[in-house]
């Protein structure tokens, strides 16, 4: 008996499958790559959203991944994005997860991609708020103190747990039994019962 | 290579190991949930089935007497077939006195070579031809239960009762169930050795014990929501229909991969199958006293789950199995291959500030007392705690002799067992890449080394 390969089941175009996988990889791939273009946007959201809850000014110089801010004060300091503070590598991992998922059971790709989509987004803000909480102690508690509390040990613990929420997250929606109105989208009209 | 390509090295591990680490963490968290809920629920009728033990044999005359005269007394309605796998001692031999001086209700299921010496399945397959022979085509295979059972196995008294279950045996749909395994040795020095390795033995088996009665079970426990409850090699019990449903023409329902028990569940949930797990009942087998026959049967394990990602196609393929289960399974078969990621991304940040300390001891000094040494702590205790609670849920779940001082000494000494994964990872790796597919049976605690024996290997 000749088993279903990738993309074979029923009602799923394979060459669709793999593009999907492809991207995923591909993405993947780019944000190893151009991880620098990805911490620029990082910082640009990161100075729009510390302008947002500062009064004092802010500049930002996305060529250096680095955002000023507490300008036209006495305490004026850039904070920059690392390759060790983005959340760009921490959104590979699950790029692979997905597009193994995808590739094994391609019926869940609409699921598999959105869920993929909240928990980056999940990703991304937890590094903004890691971003702000790092710019707020630093305000409370002044430069070195600020910046160890914030970077150091509060920072660590926002990278963990919104890691977690992040990942549960990303399973939960992606593997939960559809309701009967998701499994009459998901599964194609003559897949077996 | 230079500055940026090291930043982008140390980053890139830096979130592979935070999300590996997070990934177990959480998973951790998510099992032990249902593991500290669990309450016994009430047996069955096991007179409703016909109960038949397998016990495969290669080289057991150490034991095997021991362990028949142990069934028939503990379930005499119970069948047992002695599968000898053309056995160099005289296992054969054991066997056939009892049967002679005792009554029926035992079997021998003579193999050789060289058909014989080919593997677990294919002993099981002939136990299972065997009792199918014996028990004509007519026979109601959906109330037979083959019960495969180590030749050192102590099934409790009580588990057909508990396997009979509404839950269990007694739900048509119910495949297979895994017995909950503790080790027979645990808590019994070996004899004749120095008083050293007595205590780092006993400290083995403890922590066998205390990982098959915790960590496993949680494991096994937590899989009962993804419908994904996995068979070991002893205390594993299978309805004859389920067998017959795999079987193939051939007659083969346990295939050829060194993790011949996994790959029957694997085989039996994407028939449509469901299994089950009880702790209600147990098994009692030998714990391992030496670290090196330990190592080698891991190792054996370690590349029996690799061989098993062949089937991740057949698993997503199956319409039985949630797309939950299927990553449940795939994130199993995958541990041997993050742990081999896992010892070369880990050490990465290490190698790292060692660099960094050498070339700036006092910078680094600085760092580590200006609050870094918490960052070491939170991390460690993240990397400890997963497993260091085990030692203190051992202690009040399953062994209460000691104080909780002891339960939370077991639980270090797990961490530190679990560190042996990585070496029979890579031990496992290098045997697949080298082919080495066949293995030769663990040697029982008892035994004396004779012939070829895992530990060689």
């Amino acid at each position: 008996m000749e088993r279903p390969r990738p993309g074979r089941i029923a009602g799923h175009n394979p060459l669709v499958t793999w593009c999907v996988v492809g991207a995923l990889l591909g993405v993947g791939a780019a944000l190893v790559g151009w991880h620098g273009v990805y911490r620029s946007l990082e910082i640009r959201l990161a100075a729009v959203l510390i302008d947002a809850t500062t009064s004092s000014g802010v500049y930002v110089a996305p060529h250096r991944q680095t955002v000023y801010f507490g300008l036209g004060t006495d305490h004026a300091i850039g904070l920059k994005i690392t390759p060790e503070c983005t959340s760009a590598f921490l959104v590979v991992p699950l790029l692979l997860v997905a597009a193994a998922m995808v590739s094994l059971r391609p019926r869940i790709t609409r699921r598999v991609l959105a869920s993929l989509g909240l928990a980056v987004v999940v990703l991304v803000l937890v590094n903004q708020v890691r971003m702000l909480t790092l710019v707020a102690l630093i305000g409370g508690f002044g430069r070195h103190r600020g910046y160890y509390l914030g970077h150091t040990l509060l920072g660590s613990m926002v990278s963990v747990f919104g890691g977690a929420a992040a990942l549960v997250l990303f399973v939960w929606l992606s593997t939960r039994t559809p309701r009967p109105k998701d499994t009459q989208k998901d599964t194609p009209k003559d897949a077996p019962a | 290579m230079n500055r940026s390509s090291l930043d982008l090295l140390l980053g890139f591990t830096q979130a592979l190991a935070l999300t590996m680490s997070v990934a177990f963490v959480t998973y951790v968290c998510l099992i032990v949930v249902p593991y500290l809920r669990h309450r016994r629920a009430a047996a069955g009728d096991p007179s409703r089935f016909e109960w038949h033990f397998l016990v495969p044999c290669r080289d057991e005359q150490a034991v095997i007497g021991e362990t028949v005269l142990y069934l028939r007394a503990t379930f005499p309605t119970a069948h047992v077939w002695v599968i000898d796998d053309d056995s160099e001692d005289s296992t054969a031999g054991v066997v056939r006195r009892i049967r002679g001086r005792t009554e029926a209700n035992i079997h021998l299921v003579q193999r050789t070579r060289p058909n014989a010496r080919t593997g677990k399945g294919d002993a099981l397959n002939a136990g299972y031809r065997a009792i199918k022979q014996w028990m004509g085509r007519h026979a109601d295979a959906t109330l037979a239960v083959l019960v495969v059972v180590d030749a050192d196995g102590r099934p409790s008294a009580d588990c057909l009762a508990v396997c009979a279950a509404e839950h269990l045996f007694a739900d048509p749909g119910i495949g297979a169930v895994q017995l909950d395994v503790r080790m027979l040795n645990s808590g019994v020095p070996q004899l004749g050795v120095g008083r050293v390795r007595r205590w780092y033995g006993g400290l083995l088996v403890r922590m066998q014990d205390l990982e098959f009665r915790t960590a496993i079970a949680a494991i096994q426990m937590s899989r009962g929501i993804t419908g994904t409850i996995s068979m070991g090699g002893n205390g594993q019990f299978t309805r004859l229909s389920a067998l017959d449903s795999i079987a193939g023409p051939d007659g083969r329902p346990w295939r050829g991969s060194l993790l011949e028990d996994f790959e029957l569940g694997v085989h039996l949930l994407t028939a449509g199958w469901r299994t089950g797990f009880t702790m209600d009942a147990h098994v009692d087998q030998e714990g391992l006293y030496s670290l090196r026959r330990f190592l080698a049967q891991r190792t054996r394990w370690g590349q029996g789950t690799m061989q098993c990602a062949g089937y991740l196609r057949q698993i997503w393929d199956s319409r039985h199995l949630s797309t939950l289960g299927a990553a449940e399974i795939m994130y199993y078969l995958a541990q041997p291959w993050m742990q081999l990621i896992g010892t070369l991304v880990y050490p990465i940040p290490f190698a790292f500030l060692g660099v960094r300390t050498l070339q700036a001891p006092s910078e680094v000094w600085a760092w580590f007392t200006g609050g870094a040494w918490l960052l070491f702590a939170v991390y460690g205790t993240f990397g400890l705690l997963p497993f260091l609670m085990w030692g203190p849920i051992y202690r009040l779940r399953c062994d209460r002799t000691g104080s909780l001082w002891r339960g939370l000494g077991y639980g270090l000494a797990y961490s530190l067992y679990i560190y042996t994964f990585y070496i029979t990872s890579w031990r496992a790796l290098l045997r697949l890449v080298r082919g080495r597919n066949g293995w030769a049976k663990t040697r029982r605690n008892t035994e004396v080394a004779r012939g070829l024996v895992a530990l060689d290997h």
